[in-house]
């Protein structure tokens, strides 16, 4: 009788992909629609000169830098939930030495950057993965995987999807891992299935399929160094553009838009002139990226002339947006983008935007937010005004100073030494309402005022108000 | 000649010049894209459904007649139909609160603040016409000198005309006399009632009166003299 190898059994055995992992540990799961690999020659021998290193973070602390150990080492990296990294380091013999060197520079760069990492360095990626789940030293295999990973205990291969195969092994009286590896092939193919012999292969460290690397998080950089500085504005625009159009190009191909334009100067005294652009919402026109950055510059232009350029984009997957046919056209986000800076440095900033109000008493409390409008009308947006039309009001920012002439208590004459303002004999008048508020502020912000609306004799009507601390009257504004 | 004639009258309506040059066509209902209904009767039905889009128009009126009140009234119709509104104001007068209890909503509006600077308000509403996509924008000079206005170029109210010319936004000026309108455009002049009579209150005697609003009485006057 021939005894069948894992080249035989292995069309039937099902892939193992390390980023199904449960608590650290590889789980076994079978991907019919997953991409057949083919294995065999990878199961006979693998790649003389492949090696790889796995780093398990031991705290949460560590977890968050890991990964930005392995990408420091490593281009191809594959990450095995948030706390392990395994990356192929193949290609670091001729700077780092063999497999001693590599783990020994990995430790000593975790150490710089103090994070508690597990380390394994082994010819396979699933052998380096299980090494670290085990144990707190640095461990490097340069020969035999399987004997390696001998001594390893048995609870290393555990995982949901084989919890009962391995009480199996362990009512067997197998303690490690080594003596599962022991076992005969076929045995295990004819007891548990494709389920048992892709386990069994695992405690042999052999991978079942190459890496697969992370792809990771392109950054979208561009610099450029100047051969002259550069101390006007308008030149700049010109390098500007030669920098956003190739951002712009990368940012269409990953499908991506800018939602934040990190620009730093490097001038000529040696200091960096650095600029940070929030958007409304993730854009790639290169045209309308630099005319932002243009206005910005121009309310906050740099101090000295200009040495290096570099346009940093913080990138965002780009927007989807259901328009419908029966809904009104609104200014794109570009637009709105592009017009609330221009406006911005016409007028200044803060003084162009949509007014919110503040949950406060006090009056004219209000709050100038980033024009951004809704693109459908939100439910809770004001219906119907109210049938009498309400009170509106034209305000005096900041109110002004007059002389009232009070008869039994109510305001009789108002003088306002200004031109072209109200004033005259109150023909009506109702109030006062009395209003304060922020009394526990020792600044400007407390107030405490009586309020009435008069009519004036000139036809208009006002809003004015008696300070009660300093007993002086003010215009709060005109209805109109 | 017929067809000449058929063929100056399909320009002048493409261009929307047809309800002030030529003599056919009278001051008609219009559909409602191609009106900004400011949500007052006594306004739109005169105007044919509202302010004509494409089109530059006026508020004009003295010191409480209620050109704030008609232009708040306009602004929440528009911000109701979903459209977004922006407001050019010359001398930072807007009340937002005021606003909101008209009905405006507030996060639909661009409000311009400016410092009294005319010229430099002048060059803001340029901007926002140019951007575009707005569904009605105002003109705030209701405060600024009328020397000031005049100091203006004739030309300048032609241009912005022409900036929105065919376009679906309606353009207000909101100011103490009448300024300027486009060929399509009107003039709601809001009369100035009795003193005493300005003002809607309600309660009898001197403690118990509560100022309501204003009374607005507006007189339309489009191109055609109605």
């Amino acid at each position: 009788m021939k005894i069948p190898s894992y080249d035989d059994l292995a069309p039937s055995i099902p892939d193992v992909h390390p980023r199904d992992t449960f608590a650290g540990v590889t789980r076994l799961v079978h991907e019919p629609e997953a991409p057949v690999v083919d294995v065999r020659g990878r199961l006979a021998a693998p790649a003389a000169h492949a090696l790889f290193a796995c780093l398990r973070a031991t705290t949460t602390a560590a977890a968050g830098g890991v990964l930005a150990l392995a990408r420091d080492f490593s281009p191809r990296i594959e990450r095995h939930g948030d706390a392990c990294v395994v990356l192929d380091v193949s290609g670091l013999g001729r700077l780092l030495g063999d497999a001693h060197g590599i783990a020994a520079e990995l430790r000593r760069t975790a150490g710089e950057r103090r994070l508690g990492v597990r380390l394994a360095v082994a010819p396979t990626h699933t052998a380096a993965c299980l090494l670290t789940l085990h144990g707190g030293d640095d461990v490097v295999v340069t020969g035999d995987v399987g004997a390696a990973l001998a001594s390893l205990p048995l609870a290393v291969l555990d995982g949901p999807a084989h919890a009962t195969l391995l009480e199996v092994l362990r009512r067997w009286g197998l303690r490690t891992v080594g003596e599962f590896a022991a076992l005969p092939a076929d045995e295990i193919a004819a007891r548990f299935g494709a389920l048992g012999i892709a386990l069994h292969r695992v405690a042999r460290g052999i991978d079942a399929r190459p890496l697969d690397p992370h792809p990771g998080v392109p950054r979208f950089v561009e610099s450029l160094e100047l051969d002259w500085p550069i101390e006007a504005l308008e030149p700049l625009t010109f390098v500007l553009a030669r920098l956003l159009e190739p951002l712009s190009l990368a940012l269409e191909r990953a499908d991506r838009g800018a939602v934040a334009i990190r620009l730093a100067l490097r001038l000529t005294d040696r200091t960096t002139h650095a600029r940070l652009l929030q958007l409304p919402a993730p854009m790639r026109d290169a045209r309308v990226l630099r005319t932002l950055l243009q206005l910005d510059l121009e309310s906050h232009p740099p101090s000295a002339a200009i040495d290096v350029v570099t346009i940093e984009i913080d990138p965002a997957p780009g927007r989807i947006v259901q328009f419908s046919l029966l809904e009104h056209a609104t200014p794109s986000p570009e637009t709105v983008a592009t017009l609330t800076a221009r406006l911005g440095a016409l007028v200044g900033e803060g003084r162009c935007g949509s007014p919110v109000l503040l949950d406060s008493h006090r009056p004219d409390a209000f709050a100038m937010t980033r024009f951004g409008p809704p693109v459908r009308v939100r439910a809770g947006a004001p219906g119907e005004p109210r049938r009498d039309g309400g009170v509106v009001l034209r305000r005096f920012r900041p109110p002004v100073a007059i002389r009232v002439a009070v008869d039994r208590g109510r305001p009789a004459h108002i003088a306002i030494d200004r031109k072209g303002m109200p004033g005259g004999r109150v023909e009506r008048a109702a109030g006062p309402w009395r209003s304060s508020g922020a009394w526990w502020d020792a600044g400007d912000a407390r107030w405490d005022r009586d309020e009435w609306d008069v009519a004036l004799a000139d036809g208009s009507v006002c809003r004015i108000h008696r300070d009660r601390e300093t007993e002086r009257w003010f215009l709060n504004g005109v209805v109109d | 000649m017929a067809t000449a004639r058929a063929a100056l009258e399909s320009l002048l309506r493409d261009r929307k010049l047809d309800v002030t040059l030529t003599t056919a066509r009278p001051w008609e209902t219009a559909a409602e894209y191609q009106v900004a209904a400011t949500g007052l009767a006594s306004v739109d039905r005169p105007l044919g459904g509202g302010l004509r889009r494409g089109h530059l128009s006026e508020i004009v009126g003295v010191r409480s007649t209620g050109r704030t009140t008609l232009l708040c009234r306009a602004f929440a119709a528009a911000t109701r139909r979903g459209e977004v509104v922006a407001l050019v104001d010359t001398c930072d007068r807007f009340d937002p609160v005021s606003a909101a209890e008209a009905g405006v909503d507030l996060s639909r509006l661009l409000w311009v603040r400016e410092r009294g600077d005319a010229v430099r308000a002048l060059k803001a509403a340029n901007l926002v016409l140019q951007a575009g996509g707005f569904g009605l924008v105002a003109f705030d000079l209701a405060d600024v000198p009328p020397m000031a206005i005049r100091q203006f170029p004739a030309t300048t109210w032609l241009r912005m005309a022409r900036v929105v010319e065919g376009s679906q936004t309606a353009v207000v000026l909101v100011a103490g006399e009448r300024i300027a309108r486009s060929a399509g455009g009107a003039t709601i002049a809001l009369d100035t009632p009795a003193a005493e009579a300005r003002g809607t209150w309600t309660g009898s005697g001197d403690r118990a009166r509560v100022l309501r609003g204003l009374d607005v009485h507006p007189r339309v006057i489009t191109p055609r003299g109605r």
